[in-house]
């Protein structure tokens, strides 16, 4: 119980370096345009990208070891997939549900193992106070989880995300000493 | 002292009962489920050997504390437990077995766990004074509850989640002084807010930077970023930068400190004037001028749940008020 506690049980230096490497790659990979464009639609994509970058970096580093750290890359992967399609509605509509039929598999085990302990918190009145649901939906891939594990993942996900905002925090460091 | 008898013993829990003090609800019911227990371990750790035999009565510690501290009780069990431990041993067999059964399989867990972490005890006399004193307090929480497997189990996960609600507690800054579960879940859901939006907001300075790099400083980046954990840049950091000065974080105060405070107060201007010199290897003692405004920004979002985030860059006011939204993936 108490190893599982630890978050990532990764070194935090390790998770860092790789953290940094796959960022650093995933930027790389983003719009090479040099074109200095205040235009806020193309500002506000270019964000949102970097952020998606940062998340899957971090994700990714984690694997899936940790069900938040799935679900973000489940989500990534689904939203991509959606995006990729999105001349046909229908077409949109059943990659959809395919998609979801095909991360079933797993995800399939992750339910299994979580309803079992749902049945247990029936009686729990903790689980749902308006806090806890809210955290479930902060931390990525937590609303079906039962109290224990939620506390868990929000312990790990909290060092991840503050790992990734002294990175990103060094990372716009760098760029304004240029 | 040493031939206590059963019936003065019972007369002591009747009494007790009749004054129906509250610390004796369920007495009876309770009283003999810990005689029963105590019995259960006196036949299953073995490995105690005469330990076990000296393990108190709880019955007894429950008869006692209203008179008196529940602390000073411990030493009276060892002196009187054997004794009444073999002479009541009869007249407990036939009462509560099957119910009690499945309690007791779950508090000898805990109790072997107690007993475990008591026999790297040197002095037995330690070990005696250890052990009561974690049954006592095991014992203790339960009392005026129900007996039934279904609460043991509730409240042994009850205690799991204070467990790591207290780590919880060293993770997020500034939880020290909150001791409920609801302050602390407010905390933490803040904090997690907190975190996400920085990331954004990071993200978003990003976005305004990167164009306007050459792509040939890749490696510096790479370079730079890894001297980051060289450093010793832990992940306290952003903890750190709410609360504490770091050394670290004092280097790039200067740096991140103007732009934060040109975008905090009043229209965003693309860093060109910033000049810094090689803040990571620099030691600067900085101000907490960072510090204080993330310190004013983490207070002010506190209060206001709202989109209308006060580091928002004016440039973005729309874009970024959607962006703001949780992780929107």
């Amino acid at each position: 119980m108490s190893g599982s506690k630890h978050p990532t049980s990764i070194n935090p230096t390790y998770l860092k370096n790789q953290f940094a490497h796959r960022f650093v790659r995933a930027l790389k990979n983003l719009n090479h345009t040099a074109t200095q464009t205040h235009d806020h639609n193309q500002i506000y994509k270019r964000s949102s990208r970097i952020k998606i970058a940062a998340y899957t970096a971090m994700a990714s580093v984690v694997g899936s070891r940790r069900t938040w750290s799935r679900a973000v890359l489940w989500k990534i992967r689904n939203r991509s997939r959606n995006r990729s399609r999105i001349q046909g509605l229908l077409l949109r509509k059943r990659t959809r549900v395919d998609g979801k039929i095909i991360s079933c598999h797993h995800h399939a085990k992750i339910m299994s193992l979580k309803r079992r302990n749902l049945k247990r918190d029936d009686f729990n009145p903790f689980r749902n106070s308006c806090q806890e649901s809210k955290l479930r939906k902060l931390v990525p891939g937590a609303e079906t989880m039962d109290s224990w594990c939620l506390i868990g993942e929000t312990a790990d996900y909290i060092k991840c995300l503050a790992a990734q905002g002294c990175l990103c925090y060094s990372h716009v460091n760098v760029f304004v000493v240029m | 002292m040493n031939t206590v008898s059963p019936e003065m013993l019972q007369r002591h829990y009747t009494t007790v009962n009749i004054t129906g003090n509250d610390t004796v609800t369920g007495g009876n019911d309770v009283s003999v489920f810990e005689r029963q227990q105590a019995r259960m371990k006196w036949h299953q750790q073995q490995q105690l050997g005469g330990l076990v035999e000296i393990k108190p009565d709880p019955g007894l510690q429950y008869g006692w504390p209203d008179f008196s501290d529940p602390c000073q009780d411990q030493m009276i069990p060892p002196l009187m437990a054997d004794h009444n431990l073999k002479k009541r041993k009869s007249t407990l067999e036939d009462q509560n077995q099957k119910v009690n059964l499945k309690d007791n399989i779950v508090k000898e867990k805990k109790i072997k766990g107690c007993s475990d972490e008591n026999s790297t005890e040197t002095s037995s006399k330690a070990k005696v004074t250890e052990v009561p004193k974690q049954e006592y307090i095991h014992v203790r929480a339960r009392r005026g509850q129900a007996t039934d497997s279904h609460s043991l189990a509730e409240r042994v996960r009850r205690e799991k989640i204070s467990e790591r609600m207290k780590y919880l507690q060293d993770l997020v800054p500034g939880c020290n002084k909150i001791t409920g579960k609801a302050g602390m879940l407010d905390e933490i859901i803040n904090y997690v807010q907190c975190l996400q939006k920085q990331v954004e907001f990071l993200s978003m300075k990003l976005a305004t930077l990167q164009p306007r790099l050459d792509f040939d400083i890749d490696n510096l980046i790479m370079k730079e970023m890894m001297e980051v954990p060289a450093v010793g840049y832990s992940s306290e950091l952003a903890n750190s930068s709410y609360f504490q000065v770091n050394s670290l974080l004092e280097m790039g105060n200067n740096t991140i400190d103007t732009m934060l405070k040109r975008s905090i107060g009043g229209p965003v201007s693309i860093p060109e004037t910033v000049v810094v010199s090689s803040y990571f290897n620099q030691m600067q003692p900085a101000g907490v001028t960072w510090d204080g405004d993330l310190h004013n920004l983490y207070r002010m979002e506190t209060q206001q749940e709202s989109s209308s985030i006060p580091f928002q860059p004016h440039k973005f006011t729309g874009s970024y008020e959607e962006s703001n939204l949780k992780m929107e993936l």
